[in-house]
């Protein structure tokens, strides 16, 4: 065990199941957690655990956050969804202590995860059977509605995940 | 180019026609006009459902004679008041409605931007936008276009200002969506607060579209050929307090108009409040009239084009 992870270790001990998500920019775990929708994840989940480490030291970034869920293999699409907004994330599953790394990619269109900012667009009316749909416009760091083209920049995605 | 290119596709956005198939449906407007009789009653047992969520004169006028003038039997309602809308009936059951009932058109208008792209996934019946809240009315924008070649003989070359409520009319976006498949030089005629929305900008930059954006007509009002008025959306401005500064902004009047070319054509897709005096009906400036009466062949040839008419 090398002497960063010693340290690491003395804050939050390792998960035999779960996922570790590293490499977070310091300071935006709780940003992490909005769009994992952690809080209601745990409600739910009541063997769920979530330890929050931030402002660990790191090589690449200088400071960073971890976020480690244990007991809970966060979904594959909304790894995908956080590496929008955080492109140098590492997702990290972890099955009976044997950890692999998940390679997130930007998905070309995003289903039901994700609120239109156009608050009279149609995928927002409470009793139609619709729903939301953004097209990734991978250059310009932006979805659009597949519904009403309203544009949503990949930085303000956290403020849009749906409950 | 050939007509079957428009069966049974839907009409949701101009974005969805490419240049050549505009330029078929406008030929095809021209000899309508120079026979008007030659397509009545050509789809003659079909059914034309048309559901509008929002009231509206010309648009529901033109679409209902046009169905007439081609034989269709038309159902439907006018504004959502006094439907089942009113008792709180989706959009998707309404079409699924109308569905059973066997239309075998539907031309819709409703207050929620995107509407009208999830209407024509709910059902496989050609689906034609007939505006969707603040976003698009491709129809307009064939109507308009077919105007301004009418009295230019052509698009290509010409300068059209667009004044007026970029931000939430829809009939501004559809324009200069369909305007980005010639060569046209756009100017955007808007205080701040009315802009055109940013996907708008965006997908014109995509395009290589000429544009720019001036805050005040008499700058520009020497330089263009078209003057594409519209009105201030009163009914879409979120915040009323907001309107209060923006209305009244402008007018376009003979004052407005002092250094215009002889040559120009001024359109408004009505209706119109305070923003067109009614002093330029009279002048050769004044094509908003000949623009609404396009409105009706125009239809015409693009429900039978999706029907799949004999001509």
């Amino acid at each position: 065990m090398s002497k960063r992870e010693a340290g690491e270790e003395m804050l939050v001990r390792k998960i035999e199941q779960g996922t570790v998500i590293d490499h977070i920019p310091d300071w935006k775990a709780e940003t992490v957690a909005k769009v994992l929708r952690l809080d209601k994840l745990a409600r739910m989940q009541a063997d769920v655990s979530v330890a929050i480490l931030q402002n660990v030291k790191s090589q690449s970034l200088g400071r960073k956050d971890i976020v480690k869920i244990d007991r809970w293999q966060v979904d594959e699409r909304d790894a995908d969804i956080l590496s929008l907004v955080f492109p140098g994330i590492s997702v990290n599953y972890v099955n009976e202590w044997k950890v692999s790394k998940y390679q997130a990619r930007v998905p070309d269109v995003i289903e039901g995860r994700i609120r239109c900012p156009e608050v009279s667009c149609i995928s927002n009316a409470e009793r139609e059977p619709v729903v939301t749909k953004f097209i990734t416009l991978k250059r310009e760091r932006l979805l659009q509605c597949h519904y009403c083209d309203t544009l949503l920049g990949f930085d303000a995605v956290p403020d849009h995940v749906s409950g | 180019m050939e007509k079957s290119d428009f069966i049974g596709r839907d009409v949701v956005s101009i974005r969805d026609f490419e240049r050549d198939q505009l330029d078929h449906l406008f030929d095809s407007v021209e000899a309508l006009e120079k026979q008007p009789r030659s397509l009545n009653d050509i789809l003659e047992g079909k059914l034309a459902v048309i559901l509008f969520f929002e009231p509206s004169t010309r648009t529901y006028s033109s679409f209902h004679i046009a169905a007439d003038n081609l034989g269709m039997k038309v159902t439907g309602f006018a504004s959502a008041a006094g439907s089942s809308v009113s008792k709180g009936e989706t959009l998707h059951d309404t079409i699924r409605m109308f569905e059973g009932y066997g239309a075998d058109l539907f031309v819709i208008r409703h207050a929620r931007p995107g509407s009208l792209r999830f209407a024509a996934e709910i059902t496989d019946v050609p689906v034609i936008n007939a505006g969707d809240g603040s976003r698009e009315h491709p129809t307009q924008a064939m109507t308009d276009m077919y105007a301004i070649r009418k009295a230019f003989g052509k698009l290509d070359g010409l300068k059209v200002g667009i004044l007026g409520d970029l931000r939430y009319g829809r009939t501004a976006s559809s324009l200069a969506y369909a305007l980005s498949n010639y060569d046209v030089e756009m100017t955007f005629i808007a205080p701040e607060a009315l802009k055109m929305r940013p996907e708008v900008e965006q997908y014109l930059e995509q395009r290589g579209a000429t544009t720019k954006s001036e805050t005040d007509l008499k700058n520009v009002v020497g330089d263009l050929d078209v003057l594409y008025v519209t009105r201030i959306q009163k009914e879409r401005i979120p915040d009323p307090t907001e309107f209060e500064k923006v209305k009244g902004l402008y007018q376009v009047n003979l004052e407005a108009l002092a250094r215009a070319k002889p040559s120009l054509k001024v359109l408004h897709p009505m209706p119109r409040v305070d923003e067109l005096a009614a002093e330029l009906d009279a002048t050769n400036y004044a094509h908003y009239f000949v623009q609404a009466a396009a409105g009706l062949p125009l239809r015409m040839v693009l429900m039978n084009f999706m029907l799949g008419g004999a001509s």
